[in-house]
């Protein structure tokens, strides 16, 4: 195995800050094919059951330079992004495209990368996102289906109910393992930061899920429990899409702060649900599309009986935040058309709450520890005098 | 903001004539609970002949957004959305609607901290709280999040039906524009989906839903429509005989007022006078010196202004996506006899829900038609799904084509983010680009 003399998370390191390398180790060492697809909903098991590797595309670090000639400023700097690495040939190690979602700005950047990548195959399937209709799991089930039917064409190989099952326990498998981690946060338990768990879930959208799950069986297994300490416990939530740069997760933690949950895609929005290994895989895949939007409600879905909000302020009072800080990516509309509702249900039970605007080209750091600073001493003037400094 | 002096610009007479039948409508729609009408906000593609037929008063929230943008009202809405929470960059049509909602739901002043909340009070009460929603968007994704709030602020108590429609993105190996298999299977989707639609007014309303009336409906849309198209295509001639923005000024007839023989005598108004001007020789732009295709949402704040900006140039703006690749630009796919197969063609042909490779050749195809000289892209800062394309558009206008292209910076209804300055000079220089042309040929 590639990564076999590393330890596991400089392993995911080296994976999540450059997917392009280890795509290309991956096909050079399998001699398999590699798909680019998109956030947020897309069914990898089906791509891994038809032996190929599906990466979910990064933002990645490099200015936009050729992507503002393509896309608008004012999308979202993912979409810009991707645009760009569409335009500097940084998609190049990519066979093909898929994609399941129809955010708006998403699909500006698919037409920019099917226009620039000619010849090569783009699918959009998309999910049905009003998903509280009747006819819901039947239409979501037919997209699914659609893309059983284009990833088999796709690769040539006939997908299986069998092997599609075997793809779904691995994906399951890798799931849970992350899944542990994240509990043992919510439970106290401080021994990785919020930086390296976003790596071991970034890593795991680029690696091969055998090789990812190997990895973290041995993190796992590896280390023992590190108690809390009393910085001010925050909740991270929003950021869709991509994930929050390493340094403004790194900030949050210099600045008094300890991340204890969050609803991010790079994060729990991500690992939260698995597909029921005991359905025909189709079946399952619906119903985990399905209940992953009930699980940690998406603002890019549309379903009227769950709630961000009640989802946020259960999450909250179930890992003990004291502080929720909203990022949000800026242009994100899904994001800001949820953030009034957000507001009002924290506000309405004293929940502090930071709204933190991210950018691609950078974010000013020393002008949001200034203001993660001031709402970390509020927070903690309000604790009980026990937690005051007696000296 | 620079001054024109002079109005070189010939706006058709029936302009004035459609601006009183849109005052009508509303003015209807304020008093719906006097009549003792149901009321419907519904967002994205033109449901209202469904609405019409099933007897329910009716408010597109773009639509009302924009009338308050183009009377300069937009103002106290926005403001309430924005104290309410919402972000400045987040589509304008959506804050200034949800913005009516809040003053709608009667948040008091001390709840929201707006200013003069009262007196905005009664701008929002002009707008009827709805019985129900209809949410129909299909490229936009923003527009479906924007009634799921709509319901959040209303207090989750008013009913919403979501209609799911495809994006036509073009994924199969046979797709193109009207054919295809992607075509026919989004066709039969959609239709399915109109038949639950239906099934959900019924259930509203109490009543059985009148197909016959549906059907009697489309075909007066189906005749206003023809008359349209046929009045556009006499702009093809040299000069041309009206403008774009008399076709702008038109879209709120053809989009969403009660269809009727109303709706044909003003399109067949509209043609007459178009006619009337190429029998005489008059034409859109007093002195035309440049064809220019105009692609982008409209600028509600600056209708009027921008036809007069353009026209000071000598500028005749011809034809554009907004107005030339929507509603109900296919008249011949509307069967009064099948009525649900026309309006569920009609709103997989919306341009917001085109991929690139459509957009493109319906761009080039008016490019040619109309003998168009350049185009100006209005990148309308919080329209996403009209800017999404753009940057693709000139790629193609000036490698295919041969034109040149300029962008300007504006809103759909929020009128901070335009800037005169900017696209004066940005129009100048394109239409120096086309002098160089001409000079060089």
């Amino acid at each position: 195995m590639e990564h076999a003399a590393a330890s596991p998370l400089e392993a995911m390191t080296r994976a999540a800050e450059d997917p392009a390398g280890y795509v290309e180790q991956w096909k050079a060492r399998t001699g398999g094919r590699a798909i680019a697809v998109f956030p947020m909903n897309f069914p990898a098991e089906i791509a891994h059951a038809a032996g190929l590797l599906p990466v979910i595309v990064q933002e990645d670090r490099n200015p936009i330079t050729l992507g503002n000639n393509l896309l608008s400023e004012f999308n979202c700097g993912y979409s810009r992004n991707l645009a760009d690495q569409a335009a500097t040939g940084r998609l190049d190690v990519f066979d093909g495209f898929f994609m399941a979602d129809h955010c708006i700005q998403l699909i500006g950047a698919a037409d920019v990368i099917r226009e620039l990548t000619g010849g090569r195959r783009f699918y959009l399937g998309q999910l049905i996102s009003s998903m509280n209709d009747p006819w819901t799991p039947e239409q979501a089930r037919l997209t699914m289906t659609d893309f059983v039917a284009e990833l088999s064409s796709f690769a040539g190989v006939e997908i299986t109910d069998e092997r599609l099952r075997e793809s779904i326990k691995t994906y399951n498998r890798g799931r849970k393992l992350l899944r542990t981690l994240y509990e043992q946060r919510r439970s106290g338990d401080s021994r990785f930061t919020s930086g390296e768990l976003q790596t071991m879930v970034k890593s795991s959208m680029v690696m091969q899920r055998e090789e990812h799950n190997a990895l973290m069986e041995d993190l796992v297994a590896q280390s023992s429990a590190t108690p809390r300490d009393d910085r001010v416990r925050v909740h991270l939530s929003g950021h869709f899409c991509h994930a929050p740069k390493p340094e403004l997760l790194a900030l949050i933690e210099e600045s008094g702060g300890i991340v204890v949950d969050d609803d991010l895609f790079h994060g729990a929005r991500y690992i939260s649900t698995d597909a029921d290994e005991s359905a025909s895989p189709v079946d399952a895949l619906v119903g985990q599309y399905l209940e992953r939007n009930v699980n940690v409600p998406c603002p890019t879905r549309a379903q009227s009986d769950v709630d961000w909000d009640a989802y946020l302020l259960n999450a909250v009072h179930s890992s003990g935040a004291e502080v929720v800080i909203s990022l949000l990516v800026k242009y994100c509309e899904p994001h800001m058309l949820y953030l009034p509702e957000l507001r009002k249900a924290l506000e309405a039970e004293g929940i502090p709450h930071l709204l933190l605007e991210t950018e691609h080209e950078g974010i000013p750091l020393e002008t949001m520890r200034t203001r993660i600073e001031a709402m970390f001493e509020q927070a903690t003037r309000g604790r009980a005098p026990t937690r005051v400094p007696t000296a | 903001m620079a001054t024109l002096v002079e109005d070189k610009s010939n706006r058709l007479r029936m302009t004035g004539r459609g601006g009183e039948l849109v005052g009508a409508y509303w003015d209807e729609l304020f008093t719906a609970r006097e009549r003792g009408a149901q009321v419907v906000w519904y967002n994205g593609h033109a449901l209202n002949p469904l609405f019409q037929a099933a007897g329910i008063s009716w408010c597109h929230g773009e639509a009302f957004s924009a009338r308050l943008a183009a009377q300069h009202l937009e103002g106290p809405a926005q403001l309430a959305g924005e104290e309410y929470g919402y972000v400045n960059e987040l589509c304008s049509y959506s804050r200034t609607h949800l913005g009516c909602a809040v003053l709608t739901n009667d948040f008091g002043e001390g709840e929201t901290g707006i200013v003069g909340a009262v007196d905005q009070r009664e701008l929002a009460s002009r707008l009827p709280e709805p019985d129900f929603f209809v949410n129909g968007y299909q490229g936009c994704s923003t527009g479906q999040q924007w009634d799921q709030m709509s319901y959040r602020i209303l207090g989750k108590k008013v009913p919403i039906f979501t209609l799911s429609l495809p994006y036509m993105f073009g994924s199969k190996p046979d797709a193109g524009y009207l054919v295809g298999e992607e075509w026919e299977t989004a066709t039969n989707y959609v239709v399915d989906q109109l038949e639950k639609l239906i099934e959900f007014l019924e259930a509203q309303t109490g009543r059985p839903f009148d197909y016959d009336k549906l059907g009697e409906i489309m075909g007066y849309i189906k005749a206003a429509s023809q008359l349209r198209r046929e009045a556009m295509a006499l702009c093809m001639a040299k000069p041309t005989p009206a403008t774009y923005w008399d076709w702008v000024a038109c879209i709120a007839h053809i989009n969403f007022m009660p269809a009727g023989q109303r709706l044909i005598d003003y399109f067949q108004g509209v043609k007459d006078e178009v006619v009337e001007r190429l029998a005489n020789g008059v034409s859109g732009v007093a002195n035309e010196r440049y064809r220019l295709y105009f692609d982008g949402i409209m600028n509600w704040n600056k209708l009027g202004w921008l036809a007069r900006k353009f026209a000071d140039t000598d500028a005749a703006v011809i034809c554009g996506r907004y107005t030339h690749q929507n509603f109900w630009q296919e008249p011949q796919l509307i069967d009064p006899e099948n009525p649900l197969r026309g309006l569920a063609q009609h709103y997989l042909l919306c341009s917001n829900s085109q991929g690139f490779k459509t957009l493109k050749e319906a761009m080039v195809k008016d490019c040619d038609d109309y003998g168009i000289d350049g185009i100006i892209f209005h990148a309308s800062r919080t329209c996403r799904a009209y800017t999404n394309h753009q940057h693709l558009l000139a790629r193609v206008a000036e490698k295919q084509l041969g034109l040149p292209t300029t962008f300007f910076e504006g809103d759909i209804a929020d009128a901070a983010f335009y800037k005169d300055e900017i696209l004066e000079v940005r129009l100048a220089a394109l239409l120096e680009t086309i002098d160089a042309k001409r000079a060089r040929t």
